[in-house]
C-alpha cells in the first residue's frame, strides 16, 4: 500500500508525492454512521472513509475543530497510521512549514523517501501543469445563467449539485468550494522554486489559499470579489453543512458584501433534501433570468 | 436572626439583606441587594437559589456588577483589553501592567440566561447569520453590536487555531464590523516525537519545546500590542508579579474547592462555587477584589466545615461537572435532584493550577497557554478529568452538552467512555441551553435517575 488518503487542500499533493507515495485526495461518501447531534455531516464522512480505507496513511488537518477531533477518533478505531497536520489560522508561515517537515519525517516514516530539492522541484512542476490542463478543460461552461458556487467542502455524491444547476438553466463558472478551484495552490515562483522547492511549496498553498478559516480571512473576500466580477457571475450559490461554523459563519457577511446575490443553502443529509435543494436553486436561478 | 447555612431565594434574601443592615454588615462599593439587578433586567435571579452568606452576597454583588467596573475604570482613564477565547492568559499579562483592565467578552454568553433572552441579544446573532447551530458565545456578537453590555474594549485579542470553531467564526464577524483583533495562534498540543525535547506543562500533560516557543512568539504580539496601547515596557519583573498575583487568586480558589468539593455536608452551593472559579480565568476586572471576595468565601467555608455544617443533604450523591452549563439554574437542579458537586472540569482546568515561577515569565504563560485542556486531544482532556475524579471519589459524572459547541459532539463521547471503562462509574451526558425551562422536567427525571443509581450503588 503506498495511498496516502487526505481531503484539505492545504495538504500539499506533490509533498507526499514526492516522497513516493500515493497521494489520495478525498470527496467521502456519505455517511450516517457515527453521527452524534452538532457533527459535521462532512467530518463523519471524512472519519468513516478514512477508517475503511486499506492505505499507508491517513493525513487530518487542523483547518476545523471536528476534523481535527476526527483524527484523534481514526486513530482510536483503526490501525492505519494518522497524521495530524497543523494548519495555522492566522499568518504563521513558520508553523506551516515546520508541520511540512514533520509531514516528510512521517511519510518518510510509513514507506516515503525524503526527496532531494531537484525530485521535489519536478514532482511540483507535474502537479503544476496537471492542475493547469485541470483548469483549461474547466473553462468550457454552458449555457445559462452565470454561477458561482462556494461553501464548504464537497462529498462524493455532492457534486450532483452541478448538473442539478444545469438542469435548473444555470451555470457554475466559479468554483469556490473548499477544495475546488479556490483552494488550489498559486502558481509556483521559478526563482524561488529553484532555491528553495519545499519553501515554495509552502508559499503556493499556505501563502495563498483563501479559506474561511484564516484569520483574518479578508482573502476569501478579495477573491470572491475579484472572481465574481471578473468572470461575470450573476449570483453565489453557497452551500454549506449544518454544523459546520467555519463557513457557515461567512454566510451572513457575505450576503452583505458581495456585490452579487448568495443564495445561502443548507446542505441536508437524506434523499429528501435532494427536493428542497433542486427548488431552491431552481428559484434562484429564476430570479436571475 | 438565622445565621444557619441554607440556599435561600431572592425573595428571602431581600428580607436577610435588611437583617444583615440592620445588624452592621459591611459591604465594598458595589455591595447592595440583590434585588436591584433583578430590577436592571438579571431576571433569571428570580429563578435561582443562593447561599445565605454575607460573602456569597459579596460574591454575586461582584459579579453582577462587572460592566459598572469596566466602564468606571474607562472612565478613570485606564485602558480596557477584551480578552476572546482566552482562559487565563492574556489577562495574566493585561493586569501586570498599570492602569489596565481587562474583561472576557465571551462571559457574554451568559447574559441570555441571565436576562432571560430579554435583551435581544441572540436575535441580533441571528440577524447577522449566527443561529442557534452556533454555541450560546454568539450573544457577545449581539453586545458587540448593542454596546450595552461591555465598553468597547481598546484593544481585541482572540486565540484561534486549536481552539472552537464558533468562537472563532464569531470573533472573525466582530473584526469584519470594525474592531480590530489581534489573532494569536493556539497550535494544536501534540506529544514529542523523536528529537524533540519534551516539556512538561502545569497539569501534567507534555507539549513539544518547539510549540511552547512557538505560543511562547505569539503571546509576545499580544504582549506588544499592549506595549503599544498603554505606552508601557510589559517587562519580566513585570510579568512575574503578575504572574504572582494571578496565583494568589488560583491558590485560594483551590483551597475553595477542595473545601466546597470534599467536605461533608456540603459547605457551598454548586452555583456559588461556578462564579467563584470563573474568577479565576478574567478576575471580573478586578484582580485584587477577586482575591478579597475569594478569601471572605474561604474564610465562610472554614468556618462551616469547622462547624460541621452545609447546606446539602449529607447523602447526596457526589458528581463530577464537566463542561459550563449555560444556564445557571441547572446548577441549583442538581442539588435540588440528589446530587452534590464533588469536583469539576469547567473547560479550563489549566486556570487553577499554578503558573510555574521558577522560569522564565513570558515562557510559563506560554507553558500555561499549551496546557488548556481545549487545544489538546479529547483524550488528554479525558485523562485529567479521570485523574480528577479519582482524587475527588466522586460517585457519578454529568457531561454538560454546549448546545452547538464544535467540540461537544465529538469530545462528550471521548469523555464519557474513558469513564465508564477506567472508572465504571455512571455518566450522564446533558445538553443544556441558556433557558432550560422547557426541558426542565427531563432534565430532572435524568438527574434524579443519576443520583438514584448512585445511591443504590452505595447500599450494595
Amino acid at each position: 500500500m503506498r495511498n496516502v488518503l487526505y481531503t484539505c487542500p492545504f495538504v500539499p499533493a506533490e509533498w507526499i508525492a514526492a516522497h513516493g507515495l500515493e497521494p489520495m485526495r478525498i470527496a467521502p461518501e456519505p455517511t450516517r454512521e457515527g453521527l452524534p447531534a452538532g457533527m459535521c455531516p462532512f467530518a463523519a464522512a471524512f472519519i468513516h472513509a478514512a477508517v475503511a480505507a486499506p492505505v499507508a496513511a491517513v493525513i487530518a488537518t487542523t483547518v476545523c475543530d471536528q476534523m481535527r477531533r476526527g483524527a484523534e477518533i481514526i486513530e482510536s478505531r483503526c490501525g492505519t497510521p494518522v497524521f495530524l497536520m497543523n494548519v495555522p489560522a492566522t499568518a504563521a508561515m513558520g508553523l506551516y512549514r515546520d508541520e511540512l517537515d514533520r509531514l516528510g519525517r512521517f511519510l518518510a516514516a510509513v514507506g516515503g523517501a525524503e526527496p532531494s530539492g531537484s525530485q521535489l522541484a519536478e514532482t511540483m512542476l507535474n502537479y503544476e501543469s496537471l492542475r493547469a490542463a485541470a483548469r483549461d478543460s474547466r473553462r468550457e461552461s454552458g449555457p445559462g445563467v452565470r454561477l458561482a458556487l462556494g461553501g464548504g467542502p464537497l462529498r462524493s455524491t455532492d457534486r450532483e449539485i452541478f448538473k442539478l444547476i444545469e438542469q435548473v438553466g444555470g451555470t457554475v463558472v466559479l468554483d469556490a468550494i473548499a477544495g475546488g478551484e479556490m483552494t488550489e495552490p498559486a502558481p509556483f515562483d521559478r526563482a524561488r522554486m529553484a532555491a528553495d522547492p519545499a519553501g515554495e511549496l509552502a508559499n503556493a498553498y499556505f501563502g495563498a489559499i483563501p479559506h474561511a478559516m484564516r484569520r483574518p480571512n479578508r482573502k476569501l473576500y478579495e477573491y470572491l470579489n475579484r472572481e465574481l466580477i471578473a468572470r461575470g457571475v450573476r449570483g453565489l450559490i453557497y452551500r454549506r453543512y449544518q454544523w459546520c461554523d467555519t463557513w457557515h459563519g461567512e454566510a451572513g457577511r457575505l450576503k452583505d458584501s458581495l456585490p452579487t446575490p448568495v443564495l445561502d443553502l443548507v446542505a441536508g443529509d437524506d434523499e429528501s433534501d435532494r427536493a428542497y435543494v433542486l427548488t431552491r436553486i431552481q428559484a434562484f436561478v429564476e430570479m436571475l433570468k | 436572626m438565622n445565621d444557619a447555612p441554607q440556599q435561600i431565594t431572592l425573595d428571602q434574601w431581600d428580607v436577610r439583606y435588611a437583617e444583615l443592615r440592620a445588624a452592621g454588615l459591611s459591604e465594598p462599593s458595589y455591595g447592595g441587594p440583590l434585588r436591584r439587578h433583578l430590577t436592571d433586567g438579571d431576571m433569571r435571579l428570580a429563578h435561582l437559589r443562593y447561599d445565605n452568606s454575607p460573602a456569597a452576597l459579596r460574591l454575586w454583588n461582584f459579579l453582577l456588577t462587572e460592566e459598572d467596573r469596566l466602564r468606571a475604570a474607562r472612565a478613570g482613564g485606564a485602558r480596557i483589553v477584551g480578552a476572546m477565547k482566552d482562559l487565563g492568559t492574556v489577562p495574566v499579562m493585561a493586569y501586570s501592567l498599570d492602569n489596565v483592565a481587562a474583561f472576557y467578552p465571551d462571559g457574554a454568553w451568559w447574559i441570555p440566561c441571565m436576562m432571560e433572552l430579554s435583551a435581544g441579544l441572540l436575535d441580533i446573532a441571528d440577524s447577522l447569520g449566527f443561529d442557534e447551530s452556533f454555541c450560546p458565545v454568539r450573544a457577545m456578537l449581539g453586545a458587540f453590536v448593542t454596546e450595552e453590555h461591555f465598553p468597547r474594549p481598546d484593544l481585541l485579542t482572540c486565540s484561534v487555531g486549536a481552539t472552537c470553531d464558533d468562537l472563532s467564526a464569531i470573533a472573525q464577524r466582530i473584526e469584519a464590523m470594525g474592531s480590530e483583533i489581534v489573532w494569536w495562534e493556539a497550535p494544536h498540543r501534540r506529544s514529542p516525537e523523536a528529537g524533540e525535547t519534551p516539556v512538561e506543562l502545569p497539569g501534567g500533560f507534555v507539549a513539544p519545546q518547539r510549540q511552547v516557543d512557538f505560543v511562547r512568539g505569539q503571546l509576545q504580539i499580544v504582549a506588544d500590542a499592549m506595549e503599544d496601547l498603554t505606552g508601557q515596557s510589559l517587562d519580566s519583573r513585570m510579568l512575574a508579579e503578575g504572574i504572582e498575583a494571578a496565583n494568589r487568586v488560583r491558590t485560594v480558589l483551590r483551597e475553595l474547592r477542595t473545601l466546597a468539593y470534599t467536605t461533608d455536608p456540603c459547605p457551598m452551593g454548586a452555583l456559588e462555587m461556578l462564579i467563584a472559579e470563573m474568577l479565576a480565568i478574567h478576575f471580573c476586572s478586578d484582580r485584587a477584589e477577586s482575591i478579597a471576595v475569594l478569601k471572605e468565601l474561604l474564610a465562610e467555608l472554614k468556618g462551616r466545615a469547622e462547624a460541621g455544617v452545609g447546606v446539602v443533604d449529607p447523602d447526596a450523591a457526589k458528581i463530577f461537572w464537566i463542561n459550563p452549563v449555560a444556564d445557571l439554574r441547572v446548577m441549583n437542579l442538581l442539588e435540588e435532584c440528589g446530587g452534590r458537586i464533588c469536583g469539576t472540569e469547567y473547560l479550563f482546568s489549566h486556570a487553577l493550577d499554578d503558573i510555574p515561577t521558577d522560569i522564565e515569565p513570558m515562557e510559563a504563560l506560554a507553558q500555561m497557554a499549551l496546557a488548556d485542556p481545549m487545544v489538546g486531544p479529547s483524550a488528554d482532556r479525558a485523562e485529567r478529568i479521570c485523574r480528577e475524579i479519582r482524587r475527588s471519589g466522586s460517585q457519578a459524572a454529568v457531561i454538560s452538552r454546549i448546545s452547538g459547541a464544535s467540540h461537544c459532539a465529538m469530545e462528550g463521547p471521548v469523555i464519557a467512555d474513558r469513564i465508564r471503562t477506567e472508572l465504571e462509574l455512571p455518566v450522564l451526558e446533558i445538553e443544556i441551553p441558556p433557558l432550560s425551562d422547557s426541558m426542565r422536567p427531563t432534565l430532572k427525571t435524568r438527574i434524579e435517575a443519576l443520583a438514584e443509581i448512585v445511591r443504590q450503588q452505595k447500599d450494595k
